[in-house]
């Protein structure tokens, strides 16, 4: 079982939340997140006064799946969440122990 | 209740869970009649008044149990005299399903020492049923003496209930309690209550208008009527709820509109115990659903059953709510004033100042001129003073008198302009709102005013939410983000956005709230005959309220076109800035979830953006859209023969803006075949594809080139130098990248040096860029052994030092590169070779001959699509280029 954390554009989440569930994803987290990578923040000046954002607002999903699926995920989230530009974001995968699901006690693949 | 009464009333009363066959012991019969009233309130046949029930069923317990006891028998025997007093909830005869059982064993001076059996006889079988019963034994002076160090404990003895026993013990206590802590701690127990008021609001909040709301001790709740009850206790000495009508502490419409309003919330808090099986008195969202099904709600005109149920739930808090307040107002403190002065002067006529409130004169100065109700609360916000009760009282009895009349007067309306230009607004607002004057001043808000939405996102029904909204523009000035507060400073006409704030969620009766708005907000206005104008921007900022926080979530900001737009769309800085406004105050009044950092960073980023385009004009003017619905129109009758509709609109869709607005038709139709052409190459995997066209301007006298091609980093450089390598000089030149990426570059050209066969040299030159794309040709090196004739020629001419400006502010998309130098073949490939090492990218190109100058404007990104913010990269470029243009000079 693998987690991926993906930051992508706050506009895509339709579109990767789409192509997941196509796939079979059953369930993702998702959060509004900030922060700032190459892509930096911006500097602007309005009557004098500055207005400086440093991180750049994106969103976060964290999806738990089976090992076999993820190489299917990642080429789904590329082609959905991709622009082309700077800032498109990034999959960090990382493993999985175990999964249980608290109402059950359901553990592993069922759980997911 | 005085202990006759509770008597009489035990008679009278025919319960349908009475048992007559006494064989058995009072605790079966508990269990027993317990069960079935639970059971019947489960299937319906027990409704509002089930409390009432349920407490008279525990009643009756003692009353059996205590002729039952032992004990009991031996106390009496003894002339030991005792009471059995119900006291808290209890004692208000209001026992929900799970609520706790309070009682009181009431002895004269001393506890006997069988008190401890009586309880054990008495309450054991209780807890053995499961009941939460909490008891104390007590003497009358334990309980005045607690009374007295605990207000709390207080308030649940003044609810005191007699059950069985002797009587005359219970009306000792009550009687004692009145004269020994009552009558003198009256005032400190007031403010108790009022502190418990705010510590209510801090923990519970305002439940008339939350979505899990408290129905005991959020505002509005249960709690609110006990302290009304408390109140009179303290103040008049009533015994029961009843004699607040009696003694015309209410009217007979208020006693009665409580009394209904607590049965119904009572009624839901059943239902929330039976549902979450416990005592709570949070309604959750998870039963909200369940209990608007239980009540027997429909669907009624799509609105779900749910959020009529809290409709009506929150309204009936509401009424509780003022109720109290006014109760708190006209009595608890009306006492306390001093300054009992009468002032009429600065005042409208029929109007006057007591007690710091306003009152009218009279009831009749209403009827001779209703305007007065209008009046009043100008006034009150003129003043910073609130409308006395009696004067909230004479508001909405006479609301009848608001008619169409009423509401068509333009004095009337502009005594409401007043009123909402006015800094204390929105003190006069919430008593509109309450007294129901705006309902029935603008109908149309009534029929807003309880609309929930079951989610967890907006945190106010829509009445509530559009007051918030108004609000927070009325209180800008303590807001702490500097650029609302200077934009609103900005702003020209702030009514505008006061009426459109007002406005926005007036068509959340149904899908579409937006434009529904628009069209009842146009009724609206038009009644108060509101000048065309400003109902037009109203309107606008009506329709588009969702318009920034829509765009900014959910599109690309560092799409150009995406922000011109935008930039189109909205027009002018004016509705820009209000538009910001009315987003930030109506997203912050919808919940924390509608605005945060992170939603309020991207709003600022696309304001900021439309900003730019704004200020800079040429791109977003309606003289621009016009030229842009013009060209269309040209390209659709050029193209009708070639191009299918949905290809034009493609076509037309990924065209950059600039070059839209400065190619002409015939030349876009022209660039079209090439770029089919491209896609052909592209499609045949033909090697380094590109398109190149060459046409002469006979009256210009020079050559017009036209070059498509997927746009790289350092195509234009490759173009540049190919060009100088046959001699060619570009003039002017516009380069553009369309969305899906393709360059479309457009030169003006000197003529070529072989006048008679130009045709050779453009052959050389499409020869010349094969190769360099491919990589057969070395530019830098061609150019450098080349001995150009034309540069040795014009080196003798005096020029001007050339000069490099780095623009960042302009654009929010692009850093822009002005050079100024003296023009001569190879110049344009120095400049565009030297920014590509740089690793920049040229997106937009104007290269502009003037005699023998030229200025050329270069808008530029790094390859990773960002400007330059750095100062020392930008420093490096600018002397970089300088050096170029220097050292090359002669």
């Amino acid at each position: 079982m693998k987690k991926l954390e993906v930051i992508i554009k706050t506009f895509k989440l339709d579109d990767v939340k789409e192509g997941l569930s196509a796939l079979g994803v059953k369930g993702l987290t998702v959060s509004e997140v900030k922060g700032f990578g190459r892509q930096r923040g911006h500097k602007e000046i309005y009557r004098g006064a500055e207005y400086q954002v440093d991180f750049v607002p994106k969103i976060k999903l964290e999806v738990v799946m089976e090992s076999e699926l993820v190489e299917e995920a990642i080429k789904v989230i590329q082609e959905k969440a991709g622009t082309g530009q700077i800032g498109d974001g990034k999959i960090f995968i990382v493993p999985v122990e175990e999964v249980i699901r608290i109402r059950t006690g359901e553990k592993g693949k069922d759980a997911i | 209740m005085t202990a006759s009464s509770s008597l009489a009333r035990q008679n009278e009363i025919v319960m349908p869970y009475k048992d007559s066959d006494r064989g058995r012991s009072a605790h079966i019969d508990l269990r027993d009649h317990k069960e079935r009233l639970f059971s019947d309130f489960s299937v319906g046949k027990i409704k509002e008044d089930f409390q009432e029930n349920y407490s008279e069923i525990i009643d009756q317990y003692f009353r059996i149990s205590i002729q039952e006891s032992k004990t009991g028998q031996e106390l009496f025997k003894k002339k030991i005299p005792f009471a059995l007093v119900a006291v808290g909830g209890y004692g208000r005869s209001e026992l929900c399903l799970f609520s706790d059982i309070d009682i009181l064993v009431l002895f004269q001076k001393k506890i006997p020492a069988d008190a401890k059996n009586l309880s054990e006889e008495l309450f054991y079988p209780l807890w053995d049923l499961g009941l939460e019963l909490g008891y104390g034994v007590r003497t009358i002076r334990d309980c005045v003496k607690l009374g007295k160090d605990d207000f709390e404990v207080l308030t649940s003895i003044m609810d005191a209930r007699f059950l069985c026993g002797d009587s005359l013990l219970y009306l000792d206590l009550m009687e004692e309690l009145q004269k020994k802590v009552i009558e003198r701690y009256t005032l400190k127990f007031i403010h108790w209550l009022e502190g418990r008021n705010r510590l209510r609001m801090n923990n519970f909040g305002d439940a008339t208008h939350l979505l899990e709301p408290n129905l005991k001790d959020g505002i509005g709740g249960l709690r609110d009527y006990h302290h009304i009850i408390w109140m009179a206790k303290a103040l008049y000495n009533i015994r029961d709820a009843r004699e607040l009508e009696y003694l015309g502490k209410l009217s007979y419409q208020e006693y009665h509109e409580l009394k209904k309003e607590i049965h119904f919330i009572l009624f839901v808090r059943n239902h929330l115990h039976q549902l979450s099986n416990r005592k709570n008195d949070r309604l959750n969202f998870e039963y909200q659903e369940e209990i608007a099904k239980r009540l027997g709600y429909k669907k009624i005109n799509k609105i779900p059953p749910v959020e009529q149920f809290l409709g009506k739930l929150h309204s009936s808090m509401e009424v509780i709510k003022i109720l109290h307040q006014s109760f708190l107002l006209g009595h608890a403190f009306k006492k306390q004033k001093s300054k009992t002065t009468v002032v009429t002067k600065g005042i409208s006529k029929g109007l006057h100042i007591i007690h710091d409130e306003l009152s009218f004169n009279s009831a009749t100065v209403i009827l001779d001129d209703p305007s007065i109700l209008m009046d009043i609360f100008v006034q009150s916000s003129k003043h910073g003073i609130p409308l006395s009760m009696d004067a909230r009282r004479l508001v909405k009895e006479f609301l009848s008198l608001i008619d169409d009349k009423f509401r068509r007067s333009s004095k009337n309306f502009n005594s409401f302009l007043d009123i909402i230009n006015n800094n204390n607004a929105e003190n006069t607002f919430n008593q509109m709102f309450e007294t129901g004057f705006l309902d029935t001043y603008i109908p149309e808000f009534g029929h807003i005013r309880d609309r929930v939405q079951f989610d967890a996102y907006h945190i106010f029904p829509v009445g509530r939410h559009v007051l918030e909204t108004f609000y927070q523009l009325k209180n800008i000035s303590k807001e702490k983000d500097i650029l609302l507060v200077d934009t609103f400073a900005d702003l020209r006409n702030h009514e505008i956005l006061f009426l459109a704030a007002l406005f926005h969620d007036i068509g959340k009766t149904g899908k579409g709230h937006a434009k529904r708005g628009v069209k009842i907000t146009r009724e609206i206005l038009n009644r108060f005959n509101y000048s065309k104008e400003a109902t037009d921007e109203v309107l606008f900022l009506i329709e588009n309220h969702l318009f920034l926080a829509e765009t900014a979530t959910r599109r690309d900001l560092d799409d150009e076109k995406i922000i011109i737009q935008a930039a189109r769309h909205i027009g002018t800085i004016e509705r820009l800035k209000a538009l910001h406004l009315l987003t930030w105050a109506d997203s912050s009044a919808t919940g924390p979830r509608a605005w945060n950092d992170w939603t309020s960073n991207l709003v600022q980023e696309l304001f900021f953006k439309i900003l730019h385009i704004l200020e800079m004009g040429e791109l977003a003017t309606p003289d621009t859209s016009q030229k842009i619905n013009r060209l269309k129109r040209q390209l659709r009758k050029l193209s009708a023969d070639t191009l299918s509709i949905e290809e034009l609109e493609y076509f037309f869709e990924i065209m950059s803006p600039r070059y839209k607005l400065l190619t002409p038709a015939a030349d876009i139709m022209h660039h079209y075949e090439m770029v089919k052409d491209l896609k052909r190459q592209i499609d045949n995997q033909q090697p380094s594809p590109f398109v190149f066209n060459s046409r002469e301007n006979k009256q210009g006298g020079f050559w017009e080139v036209s070059f498509v091609a997927k746009d790289r980093p350092g195509l234009f450089s490759d173009i540049a130098g190919v060009m100088a390598l046959n001699n060619i000089n570009i003039l002017s030149s516009n380069i553009y990248t369309w969305r899906d990426g393709t360059a479309v570059d457009v030169f003006s050209v000197t003529r070529p040096l072989d006048a008679i066969n130009p045709n050779e040299t453009w052959n050389r030159v499409i020869r010349d860029l094969v190769n360099t794309f491919s990589g057969k040709l070395a530019l830098s090196y061609r150019l450098s052994k080349k001995a150009s004739p034309i540069i040795s020629s014009s080196s003798k001419k005096p020029s001007l030092p050339p000069t490099v400006n780095i623009d960042n502010k302009s654009s929010d998309f692009f850093t822009i590169i002005e050079t100024f130098a003296s023009d001569r073949v190879g110049l344009l490939y120095l400049i565009t070779r030297t920014l590509f090492d740089l690793r920049l990218d040229i997106r937009i190109a104007k290269i502009g001959t003037k005699g023998d100058q030229t200025a050329d404007v270069f808008y530029v990104r790094d390859f990773d699509g960002q400007k330059l913010e750095d100062d020392a990269q930008v420093n490096e470029v600018k002397m970089a280029l300088l050096h170029q243009l220097q050292s090359e000079a002669p």
